[in-house]
């Protein structure tokens, strides 16, 4: 059982890239001296043009693509010292459909490599039921063949199959492009969630920057003719692209998307607009809009000060438009809320609903984008500093 | 094996009109299979419950050894060549209308839409781009339905109608290798060339396929 | 019409009279010499249809050199094969070869295709999932492309039960001596009743793989493969 670490295994799983090329015979360069680190329990991204060697270079790390010069090591040992089929065993493997194998059910599918283990099959079998509830798939399902599954159960059941034999490490080559964007959103929040759980060491290939900024630890952007031009934290590589390159790859709006990365616990938010449902219609007058919460302090509506002539309970009250959970939500979130408002500001509650108060205009741009609070709201980097650390020291900017 | 060459030389004449009866009692069959399987698969593709009980039974006529298929129409079409073409025609049918079904089935839908889109009448989206679509699938078919058909001729002789057929059998009885080998030989020479013919046919019929299968 | 039906009742009576089923000319003799050139000839044409189209499917390399050389196969005459060959020496051995020849490129072709048409995505799933190409081959494509190796299987079966009756021609009995006799002696009764004893065959070979598709073949590929 070479090649599968036990989950509590208190093992490093870095992957190195050490000037790693591959050229054809027929001349074209698909990695052109490729070097960085994949440090372990975090996810990276390989993202770029078609063309551009992502997934060869994914592919060098199990060796379907045997590297024409230089090397690809696994926790400092050569990948080539390794059989093909032993290492391929211990390394979890994604692609775009799915690749399920027809002819098998969907527990057998899942099962495969406990089987190539040599596992006994109830065994192997369990394990599968298991991660068929993790990856959310219902457990009637074992028994029926993929066509009988819609493309995000088959998906579903290709992340369990990769899971099976519990690798260290996980290669996902663009797993969720093949699904529609609601499906895919659904599959890239629960892979979140179960990276959480699990703390895989994550290869991830995709040609979507927003899927790339959104699941990826770490990502590193390739262009054509197979050549590294960026690794970065994507709040890095938002704020700083290396090149004009990567800034047209990372978009125009890419100054919108990194406000994905500001804390709204930055925000200082103004109380002087909120009025409970109960105060006296004077006490609006000199103000443009108010915003009337009940007893809780949850949000009613919103109203024009010189429009309130009775009592606050029977005023027409404009829609709260958005809110944002202050410290939870995203400064993007915020501005969200502020221009579904109609008073164009962002009304900020607590995790009970309660308002907290309110935000808009250029206080919202006015936040850091990076620096010391690039943690994005809602995902919980892996405690492991020294890994992220010596990632960074690795690689960052351009090459050239 | 001992080729007796001057033989040869002195039956070019025979051996040629030999040959060109085996091509025609071959060929004509195959020709009439496909003029009826092309209606008959595009009515079984409009008619999805038609295909079932065609396939099946076709599956049985391709079942029937060709000296019995011979056999039970000699009674009623005599030593004639219609004894040998019918049975050839039915054979043929077994395999040229699995291929017009196919055939037709790989247009792809966006592409019939597309065609009605721009409005195509049934019958002109048929002729302009469903057969050409089926044209390669088709061919295949005709391909195997020739060849086969081309050896098949020979066991006709059994009922009086087989082209080299007559030498095969005629050598066998007279224990002379040569004719057997000659005959054999044209046959195999015939069907390949029919073969090389159909394949120039598909190239001309589907440009676009060539040009494919050069940027592949 | 009628012509017909006295033929179908005639034939009734001959298969059904005991003479029929004993002895040297006797049915059951027959079609164990049928079933004998049958099986021997489709087990070799297995053997090597198999071995080349596995081959040649798996690896990708040689496929149009097979697939030309499994046509220009087809346009062996078996008839002239199986005179000519007798013609020198007076054995089975000859009339077991054309057969062969026969069944060899319905099986390697369908084979080949079979493996050509296994989802590339499910071979790179398998290779990367840490099998190796004897377990890719046995674990994923041939499993995959049983429907089409069985159709190639059967289309090659049915052909050889047909042209087996070739074999009486040169003296080695079969069922086809029934079709042979009657024609020399013009008697339909018998050239019927032998066509159909082989149309009754050739039957219950295709129930038979039928059957099999159903054991062997996965559920998981009938759902989206071609039913043929």
């Amino acid at each position: 059982m070479t090649g599968v670490a036990a989950p509590d295994e208190d093992v490093n799983r870095l992957i190195t890239f050490e000037g790693v090329t591959k050229r054809y015979p027929d001349g074209t360069v698909a990695l052109d001296d490729v070097s960085l680190e994949c440090p372990t329990g975090q996810i990276t991204v390989f993202v770029g043009t078609s063309g551009g060697g992502k997934t060869t270079a994914l592919r060098t790390i199990n060796r379907m693509v045997e590297p024409t010069g230089g090397r690809v090591l696994i926790d400092g040992q050569d990948v080539r010292e390794r059989k093909p089929a032993e290492l391929r065993r211990g390394i979890g493997y994604v692609i775009q459909h799915a690749g399920l194998f027809p002819h098998r059910t969907i527990e057998d599918n899942i099962a495969t490599v406990p089987y190539l283990l040599r596992w006994n099959k109830k065994k192997a079998r369990d394990t599968a039921r298991q991660l068929m509830e993790r990856v959310g798939l219902d457990a009637g399902m074992a028994k029926r063949y993929p066509f009988q599954l819609s493309g995000g159960q088959q998906q579903r059941v290709g992340v369990a199959r990769a899971l099976a034999a519990d690798p260290p490490i996980m290669l996902m080559d663009e797993p969720f492009s093949a699904v529609d964007p609601v499906v895919r959103a659904e599959l890239q929040d629960e892979f979140l969630r179960l990276q959480d759980e699990l703390h895989k060491t994550i290869v991830f290939v995709t040609h979507d920057i927003d899927e790339a900024i959104k699941l990826g630890d770490r990502i590193a952007v390739f262009r054509t003719g197979g050549e590294l031009v960026q690794v970065a934290a994507p709040e890095d590589l938002l704020a700083h692209p290396a090149d004009d390159f990567v800034a047209g790859f990372v978009g125009q709006n890419r100054g919108i998307r990194s406000l994905s990365f500001a804390d709204t616990a930055e925000l200082s938010l103004r109380d002087d607009l909120v009025r409970p449902v109960t105060a006296a219609p004077a006490d609006t007058a000199g103000l443009d809009w108010v915003l009337v919460v009940d007893e809780a302090r949850h949000p009613l509506g919103w109203v024009r000060g010189p429009e309130v002539t009775g009592p606050l309970a029977d005023a027409a009250l404009a829609p709260v438009g958005g809110t944002f959970q202050v410290g939870a939500d995203s400064v993007r979130g915020a501005l969200d809320a502020a221009v579904l408002s109609p008073a164009g500001l962002a009304v900020g509650v607590d995790g009970g609903g309660a308002v907290v108060g309110v935000t808009g205009g250029a206080e919202l741009l006015a936040v850091p984008t990076h620096g010391e609070h690039h943690r994005r709201p809602g995902k919980e980097h892996p405690v492991d500093t020294a890994g992220a650390d010596s990632a960074s020291a690795v690689r960052d900017g351009a090459s050239d | 094996m001992d080729i007796d060459w001057g033989w040869i030389g002195d039956h070019t004449d025979t051996l040629t009109d030999h040959a060109l009866i085996h091509l025609r009692l071959a060929l004509l069959p195959v020709l009439f299979g496909l003029l009826i399987s092309l209606p008959l698969g595009v009515l079984c593709r409009r008619w999805g419950w038609l295909y079932p009980p065609v396939l099946t039974a076709s599956n049985i006529l391709y079942a029937i050894p060709s000296l019995a298929l011979f056999m039970v129409f000699i009674q009623y079409t005599g030593l004639e060549p219609a004894t040998v073409m019918i049975p050839l025609t039915l054979y043929s049918l077994s395999v040229l209308v699995p291929n017009v079904v196919d055939g037709l089935a790989s247009v792809s839908e966006p592409v019939r839409q597309a065609a009605t889109a721009m409005g195509f009448g049934t019958l002109r989206r048929l002729l302009r781009v469903e057969l050409p679509i089926a044209v390669p699938i088709v061919i295949a078919g005709v391909r195997v339905a020739a060849v086969s058909s081309i050896s098949l001729v020979a066991i006709g002789q059994l009922v009086g109608q087989g082209g080299l057929g007559y030498d095969i059998i005629r050598g066998y009885q007279l224990q002379f290798q040569t004719q057997i080998i000659a005959a054999s030989v044209l046959i195999i020479v015939l069907a390949l060339v029919t073969d090389a013919v159909l394949v120039i046919v598909q190239r001309l019929l589907t440009p676009w396929a060539r040009a494919r299968g050069r940027a592949s | 019409m009628n012509d017909l039906w006295n033929q179908i009742d005639l034939s009734w009576s001959w298969l059904t009279a005991s003479a029929q089923w004993h002895g040297e000319d006797g049915i059951p003799h027959r079609l164990v010499q049928h079933l004998y050139y049958s099986g021997v000839s489709l087990l070799f044409a297995a053997l090597i249809g198999l071995a080349l189209g596995l081959l040649v499917g798996h690896t990708g390399r040689g496929g149009f050199l097979a697939i030309s050389v499994a046509n220009i196969a087809r346009a062996i005459p078996t008839f002239g094969l199986v005179l000519f060959v007798v013609v020198i020496e007076y054995s089975i051995v000859p009339v077991l070869i054309a057969l062969v020849a026969l069944a060899v490129p319905p099986i390697l072709v369908n084979t080949y295709e079979g493996l050509r048409g296994v989802d590339p995505e499910a071979k790179d799933a398998a290779r990367g999932m840490g099998m190796s190409e004897w377990g890719v081959l046995w674990r994923a494509e041939v499993p995959m492309a049983l429907p089409l190796i069985l159709l190639g299987l059967r289309t090659s079966a049915i052909q050889v039960v047909a042209t087996a009756t070739i074999a009486a021609y040169p003296g080695f009995g079969g069922l086809g001596r029934y079709i042979i006799d009657g024609l020399a002696r013009n008697d339909y009764q018998l050239v019927v009743g032998g066509t159909v004893l082989v149309v009754a065959l050739a039957v219950i070979v295709q129930l038979i793989f039928a059957a099999l598709r159903r054991i062997v073949v996965s559920p998981g590929l009938l759902g989206t493969a071609r039913s043929s």
